[in-house]
């Protein structure tokens, strides 16, 4: 059920206005974030003025279905005159003078932005619990990570403190966050929504998208912020349109890969699978299949993303902006110390990693091979989606860890990302939604995937077993 | 000298686009720092580059005017560097899929310097120190620039100057950049080795870097090959190094070596897709070529029979040669034009730059209208030389100081006349050349031409007062 | 695959960091190990790059590039929003100790 709908219509036919809604959700967050920690920068003024300005809006008939809707963005997103730290300690103090495209696109909507959300530091983390703010918790448990690195905005719109939000999903870090605190999160195909604006982290993996409480509004999200941008040129025009969502799968085929539940959760794994029966009984074809190069997703991923990210971030030097080293002898010394006290200990570790696959006497070992094995991913990607419409997996391997579960133990931690890292290497769309809990109540995620610009086909698929199990994601409220 | 100098340049030459490679801002020189900005060329958080279409284009007529093959895809990668004037930490620049490849630089001795290849990169911006305080500003970070990098061809500083002379001039020709090395439009790295005479040995290299005039080069380049020859001759070895040029002193010292040598860490630029390039499109561009400069200068001392010293004196400048051609064009003759340009023209434009510019106040229709009155023998050449000297001044026709009543000029009988009315009112100068004082046979010529206003032909009424006076 | 302290320094070096001696051998151990998960691709994989573009990357048209149209610069008061800049200038003192 669209909640962006039911409000939207609320609120063209004057049951609320925008201005009494954000106050509402003023109110939330002032109650609720004390406890969840999913805000890192508040922003009610303008949240506010925008609303008096988004029901001006809508009392002359113009606007969208999001003009006066309240929204968060994730903390890594540019907002002009707003803080945009990437919850680092570098970018402490940052105002941007510019704003992302998709910010741009929601605000001229009458978007109505409540603040910006949690998240691991620079997008490096899948619990959220790099920030240099402290974690976000999951409203579902709080003892619970939300996942990451999109975590503080799973937690808000969750917990209901925004009706949507957008992160950035550059290893699942849309979909996973979505998957443990029960939320939807859609993944666009990489080039399907501008990166202008987007802090970035692996430069070739980042897409901006979504995190909704259903399919619907996450594909109504998505129409507002796709599309070709000139500031861009990585981004492509796709169709025309609001994204029309198909009623059935009658001859629809999904793909069910092996490797991507091995070393699953038995209980996530017998989840997907009563899901996938639910499509085989409404008329969808099930083909079993095997993608090897899929073993090799997790350390290509991490090469070429800590390649990129080690030159992405070598931006941050204190000259132009962000947080600047008190005591140097010179302008080289103020530069190393500046790096050494911004950047927490995960970001470090991937500067370095990547710094190291890209130095001479490694490149061929390490990051010209991982550059291959992508290729070959994507073709054996393509070759999948030319006999199905869609892949369906696990969208982790478990559900939400306690809080500190890694305690340390990186690559613990980064086996968690395995079954979302393939769609970022071979740019596809994906989403994430609710398909049952656990035995401790916690979500489990599905992860629907299909071929390059097939994302009307993800949300159909994922839209029909929303409504055909009846999943309706609650607040979590009464939990807290 | 028992040594070959053997020296390659990297040469990077800003190109005349009108905004910079990868955002809207303008590449206009100077301004107030940090004026020519925006969140693309200072490195902002979250901002991409959107590369500019000249650029490429500049890049492939750069390319095809050095006879280089132009790749039919290309990419842009990463350099990764750390200093304070790059704004992102590394520099955009191709690596291993250079826009053009495989050309040469023909000197006028017919001697080929190759070309390895052409790539486009961005400029970074200009750091000052200055009392315990480093200024930085971004105006010039993000201008385009090619770097063309020669094959180690070249074997002297004559070489050297006539490279660089040829690549500031066909770059000029073709329109890309105006190649001031003086404001940092054209900068040279200059590779130096040695090698024993007849040897197929090279030697150590060294790297002179950055360097903003030709004299500046040829002196670099003397001084660093003496420098490379001693170490030699002491049965030394060259230690790899890059090196800068102190004008001051003349001499080169070593910036850093080997041992600190960078790692770039190049890798392909995932903000920015592959650029594919139409067949087409290069043959367009290569259509659109002008007439470069060494088939310019072959013309004219072939062709128009100019001697080599003046059609060198032409052929420097691309707006010249614009004029003298139009010119000839509108049927004025070579030898007149090409001599009023040389002497009474030139002399008005004392620089190096107005003759680039060559921004003079006659228009072609003028100035052929003027020589095809000397060439058709109706004013002699030092009229139109006082003409054009006037007309350069004032911007006016020369129709306002030629009148017609003037140009039925002066004839063989009426000249005769003068002559003789010279010669009774010179009597002590014809004396004097009587006795030998070749010179003083000039005193006869005022009295001719204030009688006739200048029209009449001073060399032809030589030969006849030498014929009466005989 | 073992790193030297040396190498280590060596990529801090490139990568503008600083690693006190106290900290870079637990440092090392993760950065080890990482590189230990990785060597698994070299046996998943055979033959050499070509090129290191992706398989069927995604071109662009000459003729889709940016347009050589100058767009107005932002004032100077904007580009130096977030420091304190001086005359115009990004600056940094020297502090001398």
């Amino acid at each position: 059920m669209s909640k962006i709908m039911q409000l939207s219509s609320a609120l063209r036919g004057k049951k609320i206005s925008s201005a009494e809604l954000t106050k509402e959700y003023i109110s939330r967050i002032e109650r609720l974030n004390p406890k969840l920690n999913a805000y890192v920068c508040q922003t009610f003024d303008e949240a506010l003025k925008n609303a008096e300005a988004a029901d001006k809006m809508i009392k002359n008939g113009e606007g969208t279905l999001l003009t006066g809707i309240p929204m968060t963005l994730k903390d890594n997103i540019a907002t002009d005159g707003l803080p945009t730290t990437c919850c680092s300690k570098i970018l402490q103090g940052f105002k941007p003078y510019y704003d992302a495209t998709v910010w741009s696109k929601l605000k001229s909507q009458g978007a109505v932005l409540l603040g910006k959300t949690n998240m691991d530091e620079f997008a490096m983390g899948s619990t959220s619990e790099t920030s240099v703010y402290g974690a976000p918790l999951n409203p579902v448990n709080t003892t619970r990570v939300t996942g990451g690195s999109s975590g503080g905005v799973a937690s808000a719109v969750k917990a209901d403190m925004a009706v949507y939000g957008l992160g950035s999903d550059t290893g699942g870090s849309i979909r996973q966050p979505a998957a443990f605190c029960g939320a939807v999160g859609f993944k666009p195909t990489y080039g399907a929504v501008s990166r202008y604006g987007l802090i970035a982290y692996g430069s070739s993996l980042d897409q901006i998208g979504p995190i909704t409480t259903s399919v619907e509004d996450a594909a109504i999200v998505y129409d507002a912020i796709r599309g070709k941008d000139t500031k861009d040129q990585t981004s492509v025009s796709t169709e025309d349109g609001k994204t029309e969502l198909a009623k059935d799968v009658k001859g629809l085929k999904i793909g069910v890969a092996e490797e991507f539940f091995d070393g699953i959760n038995p209980e996530i794994k017998n989840a997907i699978d009563a899901a996938i029966s639910l499509y085989e009984r409404s008329g969808a074809e099930v083909i079993r299949l095997s993608v090897p190069a899929l073993k090799s997703a997790l350390p290509v991923y991490y090469i070429i993303a800590c390649a990129e990210a080690s030159s992405n971030l070598g931006r941050y030097d204190g000259i132009r902006y962000g947080y600047r080293a008190k005591d140097y002898s010179g302008i080289d010394d103020m530069v190393v110390k500046t790096r050494t006290e911004g950047f927490g200990k995960e970001v470090k570790k991937r500067i370095m990693l990547g710094t190291y696959v890209l130095s001479s006497g490694y490149f061929d070992a390490y990051y010209k091979k991982a550059c291959l094995i992508r290729s070959r991913l994507i073709a054996d990607f393509e070759n999948v989606f030319k006999e199905c419409d869609v892949l369906i997996a696990p969208a982790a391997p478990e559900t939400a860890f306690p809080s500190g579960y890694s305690g340390g133990n990186s690559i613990q931690m980064y086996l968690s990302d395995v079954c979302t890292v393939p769609v970022n290497i071979a740019g596809l769309p994906a989403a994430s939604l609710p398909c049952g809990k656990d035995k401790n109540g916690l979500p489990i995620g599905m992860q629907i995937i299909s071929g390059r610009f097939c994302d009307k086909k993800v949300l159909s698929a994922a839209c029909f077993y929303e409504h055909e199990a009846g999943i309706v994601i609650e607040n979590q409220e009464d939990l807290l | 000298m028992k040594y070959e100098l053997v020296s390659g340049f990297e040469t990077h030459v800003e190109l005349a686009t009108a905004t910079k490679i990868f955002c809207g801002c303008t590449t206009a020189f100077g301004g107030a720092p940090n004026t020519h900005c925006c969140p693309i060329c200072t490195g902002q958080p979250g901002t991409l580059p959107v590369l500019n279409k000249k650029v490429v284009e500049f890049a492939i007529r750069a390319g095809l005017a050095l006879h280089c093959t132009i790749n039919t895809t290309t990419h842009l990668d990463r350099k990764n560097y750390c200093y304070p004037d790059l704004p992102k930490a590394y520099q955009i620049s191709q690596f291993d899929k250079p826009l053009c490849e495989h050309g040469y630089v023909e000197l006028e001795s017919g001697k080929r310097i190759r070309i390895l290849r052409i790539h486009i990169e961005e400029d970074a911006g200009k750091l000052v120190h200055e009392k315990g305080t480093s200024y930085i500003d971004y105006n010039r970070g993000g201008v385009p620039l090619i770097e063309i990098v020669s094959e180690p061809d070249i074997s002297s500083t004559d070489e050297a100057r006539e490279y660089v002379e040829k690549l500031q001039l066909t770059m000029r020709y073709i329109g890309v950049s105006d190649c001031k090395m003086q404001e940092g439009s054209m900068r040279c790295d200059v590779n130096i080795s040695l090698k024993e005479r007849g040897s197929q040995v090279l030697g150590t290299r060294t790297e002179i870097k950055n360097m903003n005039s030709i004299s500046h080069i040829e002196k670099a380049m003397e001084y660093e090959a003496r420098r490379q020859a001693e170490i030699l001759d002491d049965g030394g070895e060259v230690e790899q190094a890059t090196m800068r040029f102190d004008e001051n002193s003349g001499e080169t010292y070593v910036m850093r070596t080997k041992e600190d040598a960078q790692d770039y860490r190049y890798f392909p630029e995932p903000d920015l897709l592959e650029v594919a390039i139409p067949q087409k499109k290069v043959d367009e561009i290569a259509a659109s070529l002008p007439e470069l400069p060494l088939e310019k200068y072959k013309r004219y001392t072939t062709e128009l029979g100019i001697n080599a010293a003046n059609a060198k004196l032409l052929y420097k400048y691309k707006a010249v040669c614009d004029f003298f051609e139009e010119c000839l064009r509108l049927g004025a003759g070579v030898k007149n034009t090409a001599n009023l340009i040389l002497g009474t023209v030139y002399s008005t434009l004392n620089t190096e730059e107005e003759k680039e510019l060559f921004n003079i106040r006659v228009t072609p229709e003028d100035m052929a209208g003027l020589v095809k009155l000397a060439d058709g023998g109706k004013i002699n050449i030092t009229l139109a030389q006082m003409t054009l000297a006037k007309m350069l001044e004032s911007g006016k026709p020369f129709t306002e100081y030629i009148k017609e009543e003037d140009l039925a000029g002066v004839s063989d009988d009426e000249l005769t006349e003068l002559c003789r009315q010279a010669i009774e009112a010179n009597p002590k100068a014809v004396e004097d050349y009587k006795n030998g004082k070749e010179k003083a046979i000039s005193g006869l010529y005022g009295y001719i031409k204030r009688a006739t206003q200048g029209k009449a032909d001073i060399r032809k009424a030589d030969a006849i007062i030498k014929e009466l006076i005989k | 695959m073992s790193v030297t302290d040396k190498q280590l320094k060596q990529f801090a070096r490139l990568a503008r960091l600083d690693f006190p001696d106290e900290e870079i051998e637990a440092f090392k151990g993760e950065f080890e190990e990482m590189i230990a998960f990785w060597d698994s691709i070299n046996s998943a994989v055979e033959g050499d790059a070509a090129s290191i573009r992706e398989v069927g990357a995604r071109q662009i048209p000459l003729n889709g590039l940016r347009e050589d149209e100058v767009a107005s610069s932002l004032p100077n008061e904007k580009i130096l929003s977030n420091v304190n800049g001086e005359n115009g200038y990004f600056t940094v003192k020297r502090v001398v100790k």
